[in-house]
């Protein structure tokens, strides 16, 4: 048995990000006494027609949100408490609602620094009511084996140690939130466990106090003792001491008081929670209450650190007098574990899980990334360039420096090739279109392709492919192309010829074979190729494309990766065309007609449709 | 909780029609005489001059003067201006009309949990308290404020008659509007004054407490409410408070001179508890310190730097309860960093540190500080199985 939460207990929780991991915190206990969710509904206009998603265990539950309590009530006829996790500006609003719904017995509150005035009118309307408002600045109220409201009780392995899966036969009336907790333990270590704990807050005048959850205590035949932790400041401790006084009780009361240092405190000097704050003459101060309270016949420790031996003292007491039986020793074995976190078990060595996808090339687990095993800041501290990483995450080899010299050259040349190609012209529409960079300099780039730009690829395959296949045999070569794949991928210009030479393939040829010791088969063969097919037709020059194609294989850089280096080098100048475009507040463009030839039907008369 | 000064007072009161002697807050003697030029009552008053600070006992410091002209005026306020008191400097004094009178009386509200109760007496003045028996009470539930005809019968209660009942009964009822609508705690006013000759009250003297939760629906609280802790805050008090007014969570810290155990300790409760136990085992607190609802790590390193600076301690008690979601590893964190911190600035030599905690993620939190034993610190640390407040009577019996 219980007070206050029990098996039936559903909740509405009114508020936001606190409020869901409460509920979260929540379906663990759920999970642990095997309940269905106790949090049915959310109310937060800001988030309303969204679903929380929630673990009761493994299993994926969805809460719906809310945007008035009114409507969250209708759709979840059993709920009948309320929490309030809402900012302390609007909590008083939102627990007056709960409070005037009929379904809705228990409003408890957590927020914090709600002020005095608004606390105080809610006591009264829950009285009004005939219902209990609990809180503020309450953590919530645990009742063992059947019913957590709020984060009370901590984490899942703190529930466990603390017995809260079964009943025990303390109950536990807290003002701080963190003591409750405490006090559960203490119970559990010391005794059987807690019937239900309640934290009333620590303000300076909570919703309700210690008598009000005695009564219930002292008709709750379960709850066989009772600890309470109490502070200076206010009259509620003196109130349960009267209360216990006034006529033979059933249960059982150990009391602790915090506070007593203000008694050698400097003057006017006070501490802890709003509500602990002394009087006039002494009255309410942590010692005038333990007086009170021991006078009254309860068990009061000198410190905190005594409470252990009084619960253990009653504990024994009532075993003895059979007031309860010992509890049956539980295999915690038995006890549902927490679905752990697939990383928690992979680490563990538990499961096996296939990888996704699989990389070769860079990792950022680190502190930072890491291309092929080298560190990013490392090859900048070394006087590496971006060559060097094109290298390595393309090649996943460094380049020698007059390797990279040529990687850098040949990025260079191909960086843009003005504003009239179609990979440029498509990145401008684009800008004057007014998309944004990233869209426009993708419209430039879906242009590359077989007739622009696209050939670096096939050039280097088949030059490469020539090398091998007809290593003497040019003609040989060519027959086989022209059968098999076509003209020629590299070789051919539209407006370049022998006599009007592509300036870009001279340097770089020039380059490569005059001012480095790189080996060149490939370049070789091509420049070989070219005075075959030049001797046919002018233009069939070995082209921008085909000289990198060659240089690339030669360089050992994996065919597929070798059209990379145009769209690469492209990105930079498209790049330059849109903020080129935007920078000049370019407007929307169109074709002229007569730009156009409009090869269509005459105007005709539309036929009804069949 | 929070007390403001007599000048905020003295506005909330004439907003709401409570007669107030006429004032002045001045920080610049100056301003004061050329506030002379355009007040008469200044000029033709009888003037009395206060510290308008956060200080107890004033009068006793020499801090209140009376019966001043303006040019006295000035001259004490030359004096007061610039004080120090201990740790705390006065930076304004209040200038107010010193009201000849005929009588004095007190009158008081105080908040309760039902709402509020009002204290009235006919012999106020600074021998209120030995006219205790003399003070009639008048409790009003919240939501429910009394008639002006319930309030003048209130005042024949307490001894007061004819129109001067009448007139009473109302400066209670404005009080009992300015208590309910400012959000006001508790409101004392004595001496409430008259003077006869032309039937004019005044509130001489007033403290107010109000409600600073509240200040969110309250704009022209342009005023900050005054320490709590019976003196002005310190510099370390200020940068904790400042911290603490900008993060989730919260961090707290109150310097108490001359003791040597100091006091790191997590939750509002819990903190009380120990700094219980360490007077209760005849041990002297350095400071009280309370951090609570899952602060960030750096806000308690910070808060845990302030701790190790504290002069001559020999104790360090990093106490707490078993937290409810205040994440333990994280919390931690910010406490190991600040050790390491401290001690590297030549800091905690000699200073013995006692760990107990339990929550959220405890093993590794306990864990990581556990390891601070092999880097040279004196440090001792217990898991929830040792009671909570134990570790001060180890550290008071090492």
């Amino acid at each position: 048995m219980s007070i206050l939460a029990n098996r039936d207990t559903r909740v509405v929780i009114i508020g936001g990000v606190a409020g869901l991991n409460a509920a979260r915190r929540m379906a663990q206990f759920d999970f642990l006494v095997n309940r269905p969710l106790t949090v049915q509904a959310f109310v937060y206009p800001p988030e309303e027609g969204q679903q929380k998603e929630i673990y009761r265990g493994g299993e994926l539950k969805n809460v719906p949100v809310y945007s008035s309590l009114e409507e969250a009530l209708a759709e979840n006829p059993g709920i009948n408490t309320a929490l309030i996790y809402i900012g302390a500006n609007r909590a008083y609003t939102a627990a007056k609602e709960a409070l005037e719904a009929s379904s809705i017995k228990l409003v408890s509150m957590i927020t914090e620094g709600v002020p005095e005035k608004d606390a105080k009118r809610l006591r009264k309307l829950a009285h009004a009511h005939g219902k209990l408002f609990n809180g503020p600045s309450s953590i919530g109220i645990m009742s063992a084996g059947e019913c957590r409201l709020g984060v009370i009780g901590g984490e899942f392995k703190n529930l466990k140690l603390c017995n809260l899966y079964r009943s025990g036969s303390f109950g536990v009336i807290t003002k701080s939130g963190g003591l409750s907790n405490e006090a559960m333990w203490l119970c559990a270590q010391n005794g059987n466990g807690v019937t239900t704990a309640v934290a009333i807050g620590g303000d300076a005048y909570p919703g309700t106090d210690f008598v009000t959850y005695l009564e219930m205590f002292e008709n709750d035949p379960e709850t066989k003792a009772v600890v309470i932790v109490g502070e200076v400041g206010g009259t509620l401790e003196e109130e349960a001491a009267e209360w216990l006084a006034a006529k033979p009780r059933r249960i059982r009361l150990i009391a602790t008081i915090g506070g007593t240092c203000q008694e050698v405190l400097p003057q006017g000097m006070k501490f802890g929670h709003a509500g602990a704050k002394e009087g006039k003459k002494g009255l309410g101060s942590a010692r005038s209450k333990m007086n009170a309270l021991r006078e009254a016949g309860a068990l009061v420790p000198e410190t905190f650190g005594g409470l252990s031996k009084c619960i253990k003292q009653v504990y024994e007491e009532l075993l003895a007098d059979g007031s309860i039986q010992p509890e049956p020793e539980i295999d915690e074995a038995l006890l549902p574990e927490l679905p752990p976190k697939v990383q928690e078990v992979m680490k563990q060595g538990e499961v096996i899980v296939e990888p996704l996808i699989r990389t070769t090339i860079s990792d950022d687990r680190g502190e930072e990334p890491r291309y092929v095993g080298y560190a990013a800041s490392e090859l900048c501290e070394k006087g590496y360039g971006i060559e060097d990483v094109v290298s390595l995450l393309w090649n996943k080899k460094l380049p020698t420096r007059e390797e990279s010299e040529i990687i850098k050259r040949i990025i260079m040349i191909s960086a843009d090739h003005g504003p009239a190609v179609s990979g440029a012209f498509g990145a401008i529409i684009g800008a004057c279109a007014g998309i944004d960079m990233p869209q426009a300099v993708s419209a430039g780039m879906t242009m590359i392709g077989p007739r622009f730009g696209g050939a670096v690829t096939n050039a280097g395959k088949y030059f490469k492919y020539g090398v091998k296949e007809f290593p003497n045999d040019i003609p040989g070569f060519l027959a086989w192309m022209k059968q098999n794949v076509g003209p020629v991928p590299g070789i051919g210009h539209r407006v370049k010829s022998l006599k009007n030479p592509d300036k870009r393939v001279k340097y770089l040829v020039d380059y490569v074979k005059n001012h480095t010791s790189l080996h060149t088969p490939c370049l070789d063969y091509a420049l070989e190729v070219e005075k075959i097919t030049t001797s046919k037709k002018d233009n069939l020059i070995l082209n921008v494309d085909g000289t990198m194609g060659c240089i690339l294989v030669d360089l050992d850089f994996p065919e597929q990766s070798l059209n990379g280096f145009f769209v690469l080098a492209r990105t930079i100048g498209m790049i330059g065309h849109w903020i080129d475009q935007n920078s000049q507040s370019a407007k929307l463009i169109r074709l002229y007609d007569y730009l156009i030839n409009y090869a269509v039907k005459e105007e005709r008369e539309v036929p009804e449709k069949k | 909780m929070a007390k403001i000064l007599e000048g905020p007072a003295m506005k909330l009161f004439n907003k709401w029609g409570i007669p107030v002697p006429n004032y002045v807050v001045i920080m610049d003697p100056n301003r004061l005489e050329q506030l002379g030029e355009a007040n008469k009552w200044l000029r033709e008053s009888k003037l009395v001059v206060k510290a308008h600070e956060a200080i107890g006992g004033r009068f006793k410091l020499g801090l209140v003067k009376l019966g001043l002209n303006l040019e006295e005026a000035v001259a004490a306020s030359r004096e007061m201006i610039g004080r120090e008191i201990g740790t705390a400097v006065i930076r304004q004094v209040i200038v107010a009309e010193m009201l000849d009178h005929d009588e004095e009386y007190y009158v008081c509200i105080n908040g309760n949990r039902d709402g509020a109760e009002v204290l009235l007496s006919n012999k106020g003045g600074i021998d209120i308290e030995d006219n205790w028996d003399s003070v009639r009470r008048l409790f009003i539930p919240i939501d429910e404020n009394p008639s002006i005809e319930r309030l003048t019968e209130f005042a024949n209660e307490a001894g007061f008659s004819g129109e001067i009942a009448e007139r009473v009964g109302k400066i209670v009822s404005r009080l009992v509007l300015c208590f309910d609508n400012e959000d006001a705690q508790s409101i004392e006013i004595n001496p409430l004054v008259i003077r006869k000759s032309d039937m004019r009250f005044a509130a001489l003297d007033a403290v107010m407490n109000l409600d600073y939760d509240a200040r969110f629906r309250h704009a022209d609280w342009d005023f900050k409410p005054v320490s709590e802790i019976g003196r002005p805050f310190t510099e370390a008090e200020q940068q904790i408070m400042e911290i603490d007014g900008r993060i989730k969570g919260s961090v707290k810290f109150v310097e108490v001179p001359g003791g040597e155990i100091a006091l790191l300790t997590a939750g509002g409760g819990a903190s009380v508890f120990y700094s219980d136990a360490v007077v209760a085992r005849g041990g002297t607190i350095a400071n009280y310190a309370e951090y609570s609802g899952d602060p960030p790590d750096w806000a308690v390193e910070a808060l845990t730097e302030t701790i190790c600076s504290l002069p001559n301690i020999k104790h360090i008690i990093v106490g707490g309860a078993i937290a409810n979601f205040t994440d333990v590893k994280a919390t931690f964190s910010g406490i190991i960093n600040g050790l390491r911190e401290s001690k590297s600035k030549g800091l905690l030599e000699n200073v013995k540190i006692w760990v107990r905690r339990g929550g959220p993620n405890e093993n590794q939190g306990l864990a990581a500080i556990r390891k601070l034993y092999d880097e040279g610190f004196d440090i001792h640390v217990y898991d929830r199985s040792m009671p909570m407040t134990d570790i001060v009577d180890l550290a008071l019996n090492s």
